[in-house]
């Protein structure tokens, strides 16, 4: 409640940023490119992220990454897959892909079946490779625009696309509707909670990077994840020329300008 | 109305014009693959062996890269409209920098590198007669990694533009980076070489004193 209440006083202190006068026309596109109009929110609630994250997060992340060796971490990410199942499959097919679904219900079924439960991803070397699909990702699909880019506190980069995407897998995710339902929703939170440990963990490597070799390691982490979600969105397809937004040549500048 | 000889004429063309450069772009899209693999072999083989020092390693790297990657171009690219505004001196002490910056933390990568390959997967033609080397890092145990290697043909040689790491582009991540360190600096692209050099400081000093 505490924090709430705090991080909507830094909201309301920071506020939005202050767009380019609109006569600076290169100066507007690069706004426009950079979409990001609560920057300092944004930026406030980064910081308080990045500091919950070092304090907290991150030594579990590592702990996890030292204690538990690497065969033990796959039974998991395996199980965690697997349970991300119906999600993937209502998302297949809410987004017009029968082939990608048929591998969804596939891998559900041996995985369950011959993987114990999901703790082995028996479906991978036979030949049914995993794919992650979301809320997020069929909503762009359907049409509708990323929005502004945001920082969730704790949960980090997203926008308000993604973010209904994520509200909508928190109401309809079937296993944990069932636990819900059957009181033992503190296999809900252990879910969530070790997913994140999960996440954070296959990003340590990663994030190290880019932090150690950034200027500006929150632009650099915007720009990352408005990329990563477009190349998402398209399945890993295509050449790149997602949105003209991040389009590298679309950008470039014309070559010779009047000023 | 086209008249018939034009049209004619123009049928002409479009078919001559294919004729001649769908040979070619093949040649080219296999020139580009072999480039790409040579690349890697290089950095695999030079840079990423094991017994070097890391000034060594530095100096590898800074060769393989100076050699296949345009630098100039990348400089435009990223710096986009405020590479116009930046004097000669700036955007030469930009591309010092930016290619020092690469330098080391690259060596540093490459120090750890073990056991991976990269499998070219296949070339596509991208815009402004560039192509695209889809290829993929190959890890043990560890999931391979999408990247994309933008080149293009200058002269007889190919240069690299742009690395898609799983879909971002590393130009368009540093322009965003660097434009927002401009904007904070209130437009000023002095405050970028300035942090710039803060940075390259920093790194060239944890990549050299690192255990060999």
């Amino acid at each position: 409640m505490r924090l709430t209440a705090s991080l909507f006083a830094i909201a309301l202190v920071s506020g939005c940023a202050t767009p380019p006068p609109a006569d600076d026309k290169e100066a507007v596109a690069e706004w426009e490119q950079v979409n990001d109009p609560l920057e300092p929110m944004n930026r406030a609630v980064f910081e308080f992220n990045t500091a919950i994250d070092k304090a907290l997060i991150k030594p579990i992340a590592t702990g996890y990454r030292e204690v538990v060796p690497a065969y033990g971490r796959e039974r998991v990410r395996d199980a965690l897959n697997n349970l991300r199942s119906p999600i993937i499959l209502a998302n297949d097919i809410l987004q017009g892909e029968p082939d990608r679904a048929m591998q969804t219900l596939m891998r559900f079924a041996f995985n369950t079946g011959f993987g114990i439960g999901g703790l082995f991803d028996v479906a991978s070397p036979g030949g049914i490779p995993y794919h992650d699909e979301d809320f997020g990702q069929t909503f762009a699909v359907w049409g509708v625009g990323e929005g502004p880019y945001l920082v969730l506190p704790i949960l980090g980069p997203s926008n308000p696309r993604d973010t209904s995407g994520l509200a909508v897998e928190w109401l309809s995710d079937p296993f944990n509707l069932w636990m819900d339902n059957t009181g033992r929703d503190w296999v809900v939170w252990t879910r969530t909670g070790v997913a994140g440990i999960d996440k954070r963990e296959s990003l340590l490597d990663t994030l190290d990077e880019v932090e150690k070799s950034s200027l500006d390691y929150y632009a650099a982490v915007r720009s990352l994840y408005r990329q990563r979600r477009a190349a998402d969105v398209k399945n890993g397809g295509g050449n790149g020329e997602n949105s003209p937004n991040l389009n590298l040549s679309a950008v470039e500048p014309p070559a010779a300008s009047g000023n | 109305m086209l008249s018939r000889r034009s049209l004619i004429g123009l049928v002409a063309a479009v078919v001559s014009t294919f004729a001649v450069s769908l040979p070619a772009r093949a040649e080219m899209e296999t020139e580009a693959r072999a480039f790409i693999q040579k690349l890697a072999d290089t950095a695999m083989n030079n840079v990423a062996v094991k017994g070097i020092s890391n000034e060594d390693r530095a100096n590898r790297f800074r060769t393989l890269f100076v050699d296949t990657f345009d630098l100039p171009e990348i400089g435009k690219l990223v710096l986009a409209r405020h590479w116009r505004v930046a004097t000669p001196e700036q955007q030469q002490e930009f591309l010092r920098l930016f290619e020092d910056i690469q330098v080391y933390t690259w060596t540093r990568r490459f120090k750890d590198y073990s056991g991976e390959t990269l499998e070219i997967l296949g070339v596509q033609p991208e815009s402004g007669g560039d192509f695209l080397v889809d290829s993929r890092m190959l890890r043990e145990k560890l999931e391979p990694i999408a990247v994309s290697w933008r080149v293009r043909r200058e002269g007889d040689v190919f240069k690299v533009l742009d690395i898609k790491v799983e879909g971002a582009s590393m130009a368009l991540t540093h322009r965003s980076e660097y434009g927002s360190v401009i904007q904070s600096a209130g437009g000023r692209v002095d405050g970028l070489l300035q942090a710039l050099r803060k940075k390259v400081a920093q790194l060239r000093a944890e990549t050299l004193a690192a255990a060999n």
